[in-house]
């Protein structure tokens, strides 16, 4: 099952992204980085520097940029465009140096994203941001064992044809309680 | 496990397996090269080296190291001059194993814009992060050199008690084995050498060895594999963070700038001989 | 105080974390565990029959446990009772699941980077299971305002010993994208006054900054 291009997905709970910190996940097989500049600005990218590959989450935010590990490059908030190359300091980067970046929305305490995403996403319910649950099965069977808990909205994020987050929200006192439910969900999945 | 289009360049070249001192008797070393498994062992003081499968290939101990190749070798073992100068303090610098491919593992050490970061301290600095430009030409024999390359060292070698600029030479002449040269600090016009040899257990994996061949005045060996290994330990999680782990030399593949002048010889280089294991964007050479 | 080291052992890494954020000096003595097996020769085996590092040498005495070596150091500190909060059986719980960490990302590593032997498949799910129930810790603990393994605003000795285990994961295989609490943690612990990194490990910005 490929994703569908049109629809949002979450890919991180908004309060995965503090200061300076990068968040990394995978979205239909594809490696993300997911951070947050000093504006407020959430970024969405392929998880790796157009220079050599090196992964953008081992990388640093520096407030409205991310700093490659590997020759310090950086690139901007938003746009993604490649600011600052050291090795030559002088020289303006070229414009098409830059990280691929992906729509990004932030709603309902998640961070939703897509291929070419139509609309905008679809928060459920409002309520408390679960703890995501990554289960290591296919979406479709992920699907429908979770009608069977109550009290609570779920949107699947795939990860890969194999691999799917259990994202989801339900009023605050249920979380602790629901997540229980949910991890014996994942155990019963897994153990096949 | 047999030679391959994919593998067939690297099947009939020669590749460190093992440092000459790692096999003990009674501890046989086990490794891989091209996912062929074999076994190197030391018994009553000769080294041999047998794939496990029974099928017979060629091994040879030189320079400190086990070599070993899977097929018929298209030349000799790579003649390493400096290991007869008796001026030098010549160790070898240990094996590490890296998630990565073999020629990422060559590119990395051919590259002089991560000294700064990655090698913060010892062979660059934050504040000389600019590449002054170099020169690269292909070597008449295949492979490549770079020649005129400048880094500030704050700390180049163990022999070295201040920062300087440090005059550059990198050389390849194997598809994955590299040396570089650099001004020694205390021996006006001598160079310090080092090689690295690329094993490719896999096209995703190798196994890194260094042998370090420094002027003499004011090293130990000790001191020399230790720093060696200090800085192939920074260079180890770069490696295991790039993706796709292949190196990609097809064109257009990833961003070279100016600074980048070796690295993109050295891909198209591997490009025009056709090497595909561990790479991507290879074209096949046509007969 | 010497300490008998190895560079890429995480149980080394422990000890030398430890004091450098306690401040405390150690005197290093290489051991050459890979290639060069020194741990299994004659020499290093009178000092530790053991034959593993770390071994701490202090007073005339050796320790060849790495935890009993953090509990030294807590104590030879001037904040022990912030490191080592003796009311806590929590602490020696969580030193348990680093030992559980070693066991299962130890060999895991050896086997991708050292070419050792192991029962790899089960090594790393053993390694997700401890890291699941170590990112749901971490989670809700994050929703109650705590930011280390022990209730608190302080680290103590569990979050080191974890620590290590955790951010040298991937050397075995085992990723950490499914566990954004612990990857925000582990942020944290580098965050820590005298954090030192080794090979496998980045640096904080803070060091790297101008």
């Amino acid at each position: 099952m490929t994703i569908d291009p049109k629809r949002w997905y979450p890919v991180a709970a908004s309060d995965d992204l503090p200061q300076d910190h990068v968040y990394q996940t995978r979205l239909d097989g594809r490696p993300v980085a997911i951070w947050r500049a000093a504006s407020g600005d959430v970024n969405v990218w392929d998880d790796r520097c157009p220079h050599r590959g090196v992964r953008f989450s081992v990388g640093y935010v520096i407030g409205d940029e991310l700093r490659c590990q590997y020759h310090a490059w950086r690139f901007a908030s938003g746009s993604g465009s490649c600011t600052h190359i050291p090795a030559q300091p002088d020289a303006k980067p070229a414009a098409a140096i830059r990280a691929q970046t992906w729509p990004v929305r932030e709603r309902g305490g998640l961070v939703w994203t897509g291929i070419t995403p139509e609309g905008e996403p679809a928060v459920p319910i409002d309520g408390a941001v679960l703890r995501a649950i990554p289960v290591n099965r296919a979406i479709e069977d992920v699907e429908p064992a979770l009608k069977a808990i109550p009290d609570a909205a779920f949107i699947l994020q795939p990860v890969d044809t194999e691999r799917c987050v259990i994202r989801g929200l339900a009023a605050p006192e249920r979380t602790y309680a629901i997540d229980a439910m949910l991890e014996r969900l994942r155990l019963t999945l897994e153990t096949v | 496990m047999t030679e391959t289009p994919t593998n067939s360049l690297l099947w009939n070249d020669w590749h460190v397996i093992a440092e000459e001192a790692a096999p003990r008797p009674l501890r046989p070393l086990r490794t891989k090269l091209l996912d062929v498994p074999l076994t190197v062992r030391c018994d009553d003081g000769v080294i041999n080296a047998l794939r496990d499968d029974g099928i017979p290939m060629r091994r040879e101990v030189r320079y400190g190291f086990v070599w070993a190749c899977l097929g018929v070798p298209t030349r000799d073992i790579i003649h390493i001059p400096e290991a007869q100068d008796d001026w030098r303090c010549i160790v070898t610098g240990g094996a590490f194993g890296v998630h990565a491919s073999s020629p990422r593992v060559v590119e990395n050490f051919l590259d002089l814009g991560h000294l700064p970061y990655v090698h913060q301290g010892y062979l660059g600095a934050e504040e000389y992060g600019k590449v002054a430009p170099y020169q690269v030409r292909d070597l008449p024999e295949g492979g490549i050199i770079a020649t005129g390359c400048k880094v500030y060292q704050p700390s180049a070698s163990p022999a070295a008690k201040e920062g300087y600029v440090v005059d550059y030479i990198y050389k390849t002449e194997r598809p994955l084995i590299v040396s570089l040269y650099k001004a020694n600090p205390v021996r006006p016009g001598a160079f310090d050498a080092i090689y690295l040899f690329a094993q490719p257990v896999s096209e995703e994996r190798t196994i890194a060895y260094t042998l370090n061949m420094f002027g003499a005045e004011g090293v130990t060996a000790k001191d020399l594999r230790c720093f060696q290994q200090l800085i192939f330990l920074q260079d180890k999680p770069i490696l295991e963070n790039q993706f796709p782990k292949r190196l990609p030399i097809g064109p257009r593949m990833e961003m070279p700038i100016a600074a980048d002048k070796s690295s993109v010889a050295y891909r198209r280089w591997l490009s025009r001989i056709g090497l595909q294991y561990g790479t991507i964007g290879a074209e096949p050479l046509t007969a | 105080m010497i300490l008998h080291n190895f560079e890429l052992s995480a149980e080394c890494y422990a000890v030398r974390l430890l004091a450098a954020m306690l401040d405390i000096t150690l005197e290093l003595r290489r051991i050459d565990v890979f290639p060069g097996r020194e741990h299994e020769e004659p020499v290093f085996l009178a000092l530790n029959p053991l034959g593993t590092v770390p071994v701490l040498e202090t007073d005339g005495a050796s320790l060849y446990e790495w935890q009993a070596m953090l509990a030294l150091l807590a104590a030879r500190s001037a904040h022990q009772d912030l490191w080592w909060p003796t009311d806590e059986p929590r602490l020696i719980e969580w030193l348990g699941f680093a030992h559980r960490l070693a066991a299962s990302i130890g060999p895991a590593r050896a086997h991708d980077g050292m070419g050792m032997e192991a029962d790899i498949d089960s090594c790393r799910r053993d390694a997700h299971r401890l890291l699941r129930v170590l990112e749901r810790h971490l989670w809700f603990a994050e929703c109650d305002g705590n930011h280390w393994l022990l209730a608190g605003a302080h680290p103590t000795a569990a979050d080191i010993a974890v620590f290590v285990h955790v951010i040298l994961s991937e050397e075995g295989g085992i990723e950490r994208m499914d566990y954004p609490a612990i990857r925000r943690w582990t942020d944290r612990v580098r965050e820590i006054d005298g954090f030192i990194p080794m090979s496998g490990v980045f640096s904080p910005l803070k060091a790297v900054e101008m």
